[in-house]
């Protein structure tokens, strides 16, 4: 039988990564999951995501710029950045945060060259009927390729397909480090398994999946010249979403089921955790924002387009909740002092609310710029020309 | 652009250059480590390590409160603790204190994940944190299995126990060995085998918090009661429990009240 310990005195431990980690997993997670839903048109060269991979390539490239807005607003040194780039190498091997670097950096500068290869006809289209230094301008976005024509366009198609087929392991790196930085932490026990990783990315290609949903309908019906929304991508979009969540839920099902029912010792610990966390875990988390939404995908609801759309919200905060419950839930667990902790934080101030609410507007904000820099409607509607749907 | 203006960035622009190559800028270490500094590097001829007498402690708190006045220990933060536990029920109830520090481990967790190279180990075994380096990520708090990390409130960087290591470079003890009134804490080089902590080693049996986190502890407990490191068997502090009740401001990380 256990032995009842009382505390007379202890400490309440330190913690450190507040409300700004979780927001950082998502954008990086969601932005890798908007690269790969593009990818399937780029490289895999699947004709019925042709409209919006152009779009989804955007809109990783914007979640990936706001993504380390976060990381910077957790640092309580934030004007040490370059002690980041300068010190420290001998750890690269063995600090996660340190591949982050490299990461960070190559993965949007790679998406935005695949983007201008994207859209170079529409640049070259732009520089010939503009003049002065706007033409200049255009012609730096060409990258000085100023030709439309069948050689040019199989180069284009050819760069992109590089880049792409490069960027998908990139994606998978840029979002995969995340998870191996909590799943490194043995003296976790929540974070400490080696599917971290794997299972971050399945969660974010839901996220990313979920995001989508609401951003392209949003746009293809205001800021587009059809002005309607293309039911049929919506449609589709809700299936695969459907069959992330199946590949998130197998990974989860394989965590949990190691960690507690087959665990050594951290698993009570874990079944207190979750116990103190039932009614979110399983109602909110689990059944509201997987399982029904996977319903959704699977059966004929997906073309109900008000469904899907709000369908795209749910999962997105769901997996918005998952990290959330697994940083900031990991650190609630006791390893040196008795009794699990809470965090509430604060509204205003570094890491706060506030904090993450600005950096939602920062990614507003670069959604409204990069829309307007890129001919992305222009790209959208040429693919429905073709396809013949505008008369649909 | 005017001369003045264009000096500015020519200057602005060859300082940069400058401090890009000069052989500071850009280290595998960190700058103070790369310099050899005696603070960074050590003694080698030494191995420190602390041994805790758990049957000589009587909870006094004085550890912690010479810690806490030795290294300008910001209030309500410590670098080293004594927890204190009641084990069992009335009548079978007896007194628990169990000092905690940082264990020095001999295969730190926290060293490896540090992105800045902020944090290591010297070559006498403290491991220490250069504050002018670190950004104050956190990534070695919440690696450490024994929570002995925590974010300054004063400096904005993270703090621990160093052994007192300014101390034990000029040949004194650290604070809390210093100040133990039971004589519980035993504080030497384990490369001597004439200190008194290397003959306790030899003839005492002791035991590491967290053995099976592989991080290898520096700090020894002779008399250590096994049931105190079943944290769930345990009632949250008392602290914690009346912190609501007594009003007391929230904190953005509270231990839960719990209802054990």
């Amino acid at each position: 039988m256990d032995t009842l310990i009382t505390t007379l005195s202890a400490v309440t431990p330190d913690r450190v990564w507040g409300i700004d980690v979780p927001n950082y997993f998502w954008f990086t997670g969601s932005s890798a999951a908007a690269f790969i839903i593009s990818s399937f048109a780029h490289v895999f060269g699947m004709e019925k995501y042709k409209p919006i991979a152009g779009f989804s390539l955007l809109m990783a490239l914007v979640l990936l710029i706001a993504a380390p807005m976060n990381l910077i607003d957790d640092l309580t040194q934030p004007g040490r950045v370059m002690n980041f780039f300068l010190n420290g190498w001998e750890n690269f091997p063995t600090s996660p945060m340190k591949w982050g670097v490299l990461l960070l950096i190559a993965y949007p500068i790679l998406i935005f060259f695949e983007a201008l290869v994207l859209y170079r006809p529409f640049f070259v289209k732009r520089m010939h009927n503009s003049s002065g230094i706007k033409k200049r301008f255009y012609l730096i976005l060409t990258l000085g390729r100023k030709q439309i024509n069948e050689e040019e366009s199989k180069k284009d198609h050819h760069l992109g397909f590089i880049l792409g087929a490069v960027g998908i392991p990139l994606a998978l790196c840029v979002h995969g480090y995340t998870g191996y930085i909590l799943g490194a932490v043995h003296a976790n026990s929540l974070w400490s398994t080696p599917l971290m990783p794997i299972l971050f990315l399945a969660s974010a290609m839901v996220s990313g999946t979920g995001l989508l949903l609401v951003l392209i309908p949003i746009f293809q019906k205001f800021f587009t010249e059809q002005k309607r929304v293309d039911g049929s991508i919506i449609a589709e979009l809700a299936k695969l979403l459907a069959w992330f969540i199946v590949i998130d839920l197998v990974i989860r099902a394989l965590w949990l089921s190691f960690a507690i029912a087959f665990g050594n010792d951290p698993k009570n610990y874990l079944v207190e955790f979750f116990t103190i966390h039932f009614e979110m875990t399983l109602y909110v988390e689990y059944i509201l924002c997987l399982l029904i939404p996977m319903i959704i995908g699977f059966t004929k609801l997906r073309n109900n387009f008000p469904l899907v759309f709000i369908t795209g919200i749910v999962v997105a905060i769901g997996v918005w909740l998952f990290r959330w419950n697994t940083v900031i839930g990991g650190q609630t667990i006791p390893r040196s002092t008795p009794g699990f902790l809470e965090y509430t934080p604060h509204l205003l101030g570094q890491g706060s609310i506030t904090a993450v609410l600005a950096n939602w507007m920062l990614f507003i904000a670069l959604v409204c710029l990069v829309t307007a820099f890129f001919p992305w409607d222009e790209e959208m509607s040429e693919h429905y020309k073709n396809k013949g749907l505008e008369n649909e | 652009m005017d001369k003045s203006k264009r000096e500015f960035i020519k200057g602005g622009f060859a300082t940069l250059v400058a401090a890009g190559t000069s052989a500071n800028a850009f280290t595998l270490q960190n700058p103070g480590r790369d310099a050899k500094d005696s603070r960074y590097i050590g003694n080698k001829l030494k191995q420190y390590s602390m041994i805790i007498d758990l049957r000589q402690c009587v909870g006094c708190q004085a550890c912690t409160s010479a810690c806490m006045v030795e290294n300008s220990v910001p209030n309500g933060q410590n670098r080293t603790f004594v927890t204190e536990m009641e084990i069992g029920e009335f009548p079978n109830v007896r007194k628990s204190f169990l000092p905690q520090l940082c264990n020095h481990c001999d295969d730190p967790a926290c060293v490896p994940v540090c992105p800045t190279g902020a944090t290591f180990k010297r070559e006498d075994g403290i491991v220490v944190v250069d504050s002018e380096v670190c950004w104050g990520c956190g990534y070695c708090e919440n690696a450490c299995p024994y929570d002995k990390r925590f974010m300054n409130k004063e400096t904005k960087v993270i703090d621990k126990c160093t052994f007192c290591a300014h101390r034990v470079d000029e040949g004194l003890l650290p604070a809390c060995v210093e100040t133990c009134v039971g004589g519980a804490r035993i504080f030497g080089d384990l490369k001597d085998k004439n200190s008194e902590i290397s003959k306790l080693l030899a003839n005492f049996p002791t035991t590491v918090l967290k053995n099976e986190q592989g991080t290898k502890p520096q700090v020894f407990y002779i008399g250590l009661d096994g049931r105190v490191e079943n944290l769930l068997n345990a009632t949250v502090s008392l602290d914690d429990m009346m912190r609501e009740v007594i009003g007391l401001k929230p904190k953005e990380w509270a231990t839960q009240r719990g209802d054990k």
